[in-house]
């Protein structure tokens, strides 16, 4: 079924991002001669995993019009926790996935809960979740403790025929992110509510289940990438997701989802994710000073946002 | 006696409910601190932590402005180090650059307030994520600047002066905060720019149509934010000294807390300079009694969270609740 | 379906919290018999056969982080060491702050980009050694630098200052000063840390040989001076009587000899002795007393001439070790630089290799 009205992302041409990619691409392929080497690309693939997974788990919740905060924690909570489970139980990789990936939507569902019955706006709620994650965290460890599950860590850093393995995954989560989201009625409802609240309730729209499925995937998202960090890793380090909820809403933004809601586009998303994979790969290769790497992150930060106007980006459309 | 009144009598006690609630707790929280521990009814202790949160105090009078407007202002903590340092390396040990250091570092932080103002209030993005790159963009150019290593002498007498007692009781930095206190609440109550900023917060858009010039005020606003944490700043460095490139990191979580506790919400238009100073003595109190409770240093940063989650919650839900009774 | 939902979840987290308390540590580092082993370790001859290079060479630094002076030193130290031999055509350098996903990326595009040693000080040792295992694979020489020695075949070489050594100098020193009596607190760096944990226990220690001296109380500073300070304020006003403070690090000993002096109880204070940091080394000449360990800042030079010692396959053993030295009072006093920063340690860097 094909949505219509105002909520309808079908971009006709490629959002705007892929232009800078493509530019950015062509630079790094003339500045840095080993940027073009396939082990190059297979890196560049694989350490953009993790933000992909969160940045379209942070797309649910953007498009209704609301924002999560909580999900860089929410990642070092689930490394942590997941490495110390896998070193004590070893023969149970599957059921400590599981365990993890549930905390992680059950947390996601307790900040839809919370922002349903305070009828607190997202950005504090979360926000305040943000320290009580933290916290929780070092309630746990202070230093790094654990150690990933085989299948986890290949899950994160192998190969097949050259393919980083969790290229597979991160396809899987946008295809199934891509229906949900564009092409089915909850993601209609979805982006009517981030268009405007008021008017999706009086039509009759339970914005209250909305938000709450919104959170929960948003979790859930968080607790899978929490996962493969702890691949990448190979051990639980309770600082680990510090900071990666702000990068997972630069890449929504930056692939031409209003922060507002009301649009969204998978697609947009995956190219902001490999746009920023690619642009920190070529700051490491052309050396540029770590200092000034840590300005060119802000800058970009604050460029997304100036970026995100919504008569820009619906001329692009 | 009708209902009629009595409720009109609530509907007029809600508002000062919600600004006297902070102080409520305060003086609740300052008793349990006491049976605690009895160093909580010592001067000596108390002044002491005032004198500790004076840092934030200071910075958080700047930022109540702010979030009157319905904004918020998350770069804080880089601008207090930015300062710092900038202070530190202006006065290079001479007695002469003191109020050159001094200037500089509040000019530094008013500068980047703008500089915020500027991109909110004509960008018309998000404060939250644009205050939140300027802080990543603030802090790279500090360790640019620096080389990553704090430079700078700080003039001799400076730290004496500013952290010695009058009297040998009251600590100068708690002055120093009273007097940014006073200042802030003269600004609020007393200037148009005070007026100004609650009405834009309480309705921005019948704000706009009644002619304010609302993105005037939100870039003063956020270089009054910039300035006090440009102060804020300077009373850091004269507690510490030159110790580090990045003494203000994660100051915004603090700062935050404070204000939302003293009744300025994301909501804005309610709330003010008084209830910051309420909320920041709370906040030290609450976290000195985690510390003299044994509480691990984590449990520090979930007390933050929830601290701001419930005084959002509470302090709108009294919102709601007078609005609604208002509306008779 | 929610129910469910939360009792996994309940039980995870009970699984989490009972798991932490039973996890075990690799090496012991409250035990001396840890550091003897790691010296024998140290002092074994290393095969440099198979890495022997030909040509010029390029060298990696992967930082783990960058934002603090001693490490700037090292990091400078090492830019400078490097130009000193003409066989290194460039040094590389990459700065994960803190971030140890951001130094595993760092260390694959360092791999891309083509160095023949990786020198690194990692942000957890154990999170880096999937991505060191991939170096290792490609038969890059990989030397871990500081603290904390790394035993593991995807580590080459390590270039060490030995922990247990430097602060037994520190703590033996400490007890001298005070006569073997007295009651005292102990500040430490960041909890969980090795550093912290061996100092604790070194300092435990230590004193057991002094049956009258007593701690009260440890603090975590964080290495951070202004916490340090705070810490300090408040100890003082819950002891009423405090002989001596337990502080290697220079930085955080002068927070708390701040809080004692602005209580006015200086008289009381004994600090330990700290070690080459500009500002407590300041501190050091203008009060005549408490001397200084050094640091070992020289590890960073040290990595650079293993590194080229392993790839230009000459002997040598598998871990350098860089000594520390007590300094009495008069000798610490003569490391400091008035003109300069207290953020700041005084090496024998050309000017040009000074941090900026």
């Amino acid at each position: 079924m094909r949505p219509f009205a105002a909520g309808a992302p079908a971009y006709q041409r490629l959002p705007r991002i892929y232009w800078a990619l493509i530019a950015l691409v062509l630079a790094g392929t003339i500045a840095a001669p080993q940027f073009r080497t396939a082990s190059n690309i297979a890196n560049i693939l694989e350490q953009s995993g993790t933000l992909a997974v969160l940045a379209i788990g942070q797309a649910f919740v953007i498009a209704g019009g609301m924002i999560d905060l909580s999900v860089g924690q929410l990642v070092g909570l689930i490394t942590v926790l997941s490495c110390m489970l896998f070193e004590a139980y070893p023969s149970m990789t599957l059921p400590v996935v599981a365990g993890c990936l549930g905390l992680a939507a059950l947390v996601g569902l307790l900040n839809g809960e919370l922002i349903n019955r305070l009828r607190m706006s997202p950005l504090i709620l979360t926000f305040g979740m943000l320290s009580v994650l933290q916290g929780c965290i070092f309630m746990l460890t202070d230093r790094s403790i654990g150690q990933a599950a085989p299948s986890v860590a290949f899950l994160s850093n192998g190969r097949l025929a050259g393919i980083p393995v969790s290229l597979f995954l991160v396809a899987a989560v946008a295809i199934v992110a891509y229906y949900a989201l564009q092409r089915s009625v909850f993601g209609w409802h979805l982006l009517a509510m981030g268009n405007s609240a008021d008017s999706s309730r009086k039509a009759g729209l339970n914005l209250a289940a909305l938000t709450r499925i919104a959170f929960l995937v948003s979790g859930l998202c968080a607790g899978v990438a929490g996962l493969l960090v702890a691949g990448r890793l190979g051990t639980g380090f309770p600082n680990a997701g510090n900071g990666l909820e702000l990068d997972a809403i630069v890449a929504v933004v930056l692939g031409g989802t209003p922060l507002k809601g009301g649009r969204v586009s998978v697609v947009g998303i995956l190219g902001a994710v490999l746009f920023l994979g690619v642009l920190n790969n070529l700051l490491n290769l052309l050396q540029v000073p770590a200092f000034t790497q840590i300005v060119v992150k802000g800058a970009i930060v604050i460029l997304a946002i100036l970026a995100d106007r919504p008569g820009r980006l619906a001329q692009a459309a | 006696m009708s209902a009629a009144p009595s409720s009109h009598q609530a509907a007029l006690r809600l508002p000062s409910l919600d600004r006297a609630a902070v102080w409520i707790v305060l003086v609740v929280l300052l008793l349990l601190a006491g049976l605690a521990s009895d160093a909580f009814f010592k001067l000596n202790y108390l002044t002491n932590l005032v004198r500790q949160a004076a840092p934030i105090g200071i910075a958080a009078v700047g930022v109540t402005f702010v979030m009157l407007l319905r904004g918020v202002d998350l770069s804080v903590g880089a601008v207090v180090s930015m300062s710092a340092v900038v202070c530190a390396i202006v006065m290079d040990g001479k007695p002469g650059n003191l109020w050159l250091g001094i200037a500089a570092a509040a000019a530094c932080g008013a500068a980047i307030g703008a500089a915020n103002g500027l991109l909110i209030a004509f960008g018309k993005v998000s404060a939250f994520i644009l205050t939140l790159g300027m802080s990543i963009v603030v802090y790279g150019l500090v360790q640019m600047g620096t080389g990553g290593t704090a430079r700078g002498i700080v003039s001799p007498g400076f730290r004496e002066v500013l952290n010695g007692r009058i009297g040998g009781v009251l600590p100068v930095l708690v002055i120093c905060l009273l007097v940014a206190v006073a200042i802030g609440i003269f600004l609020q109550s007393r200037t148009r720019f005070g007026r100004s900023v609650y009405l834009i917060g309480a309705n921005p858009e019948a704000a706009r149509l009644a002619g304010l010039p609302v993105n005037r005020i939100t870039v003063i606003a956020y270089a009054v934010s910039g300035f006090f944490a440009g102060l804020g700043g300077l009373a850091l460095l004269a507690r510490t000294g030159v110790s580090g490139t990045n003494p203000g990191a994660g100051m915004e979580f603090d700062v935050l807390a404070a204000v939302v506790l003293g009744g300025t919400t994301f909501a804005g238009g309610r709330g003010g300079v008084g209830g910051t100073f309420a909320g920041v003595l709370v906040l030290f109190i609450a976290l000195n009694l985690a510390n003299v409770a044994g509480l691990p240093f984590a449990a520090q940063l979930t007390i933050k969270g929830l601290i701001i989650i419930a005084a959002s919650a509470a302090h709108s839900w009294i919102g709601r609740r007078a609005s609604g009774r208002t509306q008779q | 379906m929610r129910k469910k939902l939360l009792t996994m979840m309940a039980a995870t987290m009970v699984a989490g919290f009972a798991t932490s308390a039973s996890i075990a540590q690799d090496m012991d580092l409250t035990k001396k018999e840890t550091y003897d082993q790691i010296m024998t370790w140290a002092n074994e001859p290393l095969d440099t056969s198979k890495y022997k290079k030909d040509g010029d060479l390029t060298i990696g630094v992967s930082a783990g982080y960058l934002s603090n002076a001693w490490i700037n030193f090292t990091g400078q130290a090492i830019k400078y060491e490097a130009s000193l031999h003409p066989e290194i055509k460039e040094v590389k350098i990459t700065d994960a702050a803190f971030n140890p996903t951001k130094q595993a990326a760092d260390i694959e595009d360092l791999l891309t980009s083509g160095v023949d040693a990786i020198l690194f000080w990692p942000v957890d040792e154990k999170a880096i050694l999937p991505v060191l295992k991939k170096a290792h694979d490609q038969g890059v020489v990989t030397i871990n630098i500081g603290y904390n020695y790394m035993h593991d075949d995807a580590v080459t070489s390590n270039a060490y200052v030995n922990q247990w050594t430097y602060a037994e100098q520190v703590a033996t020193n400490f007890a001298k000063s005070l006569d073997g009596k007295g009651k005292v607190v102990a500040m430490l760096p960041i909890a969980g840390s090795s550093a912290a944990v061996v100092q604790l226990a070194v300092l435990q220690e230590v004193l057991k040989g002094y049956p009258e001296m007593e701690l009260i109380s440890s603090e975590y500073g964080d290495w951070d001076r202004a916490k340090a300070k705070q810490l300090t304020e408040n100890l003082l006003q819950r002891f009423p009587q405090i002989d001596g403070a337990f502080s290697p690090a220079g930085q955080m000993s002068m927070g708390i000899y701040e809080a004692f002096d602005e209580a006015g109880r200086l008289d009381e204070l004994t600090l330990s002795p700290g070690d080459d940091y500009n500002g407590w080394t300041k501190l050091v000449a203008k009060e005549g007393k408490w001397g200084s360990v050094t640091s070992g800042l020289e590890v960073g030079r040290e990595a650079v001439k293993q590194a080229v010692k392993i790839l230009t396959g000459q002997p040598t053993t598998t871990a350098v070790v860089v000594p520390t030295r007590y300094l009495e009072p008069a000798e610490a006093a003569k490391l400091h630089e008035a003109d300069r920063p207290d953020d700041w340690f005084k090496t024998d860097l050309p000017a040009e290799f000074l941090p900026q």
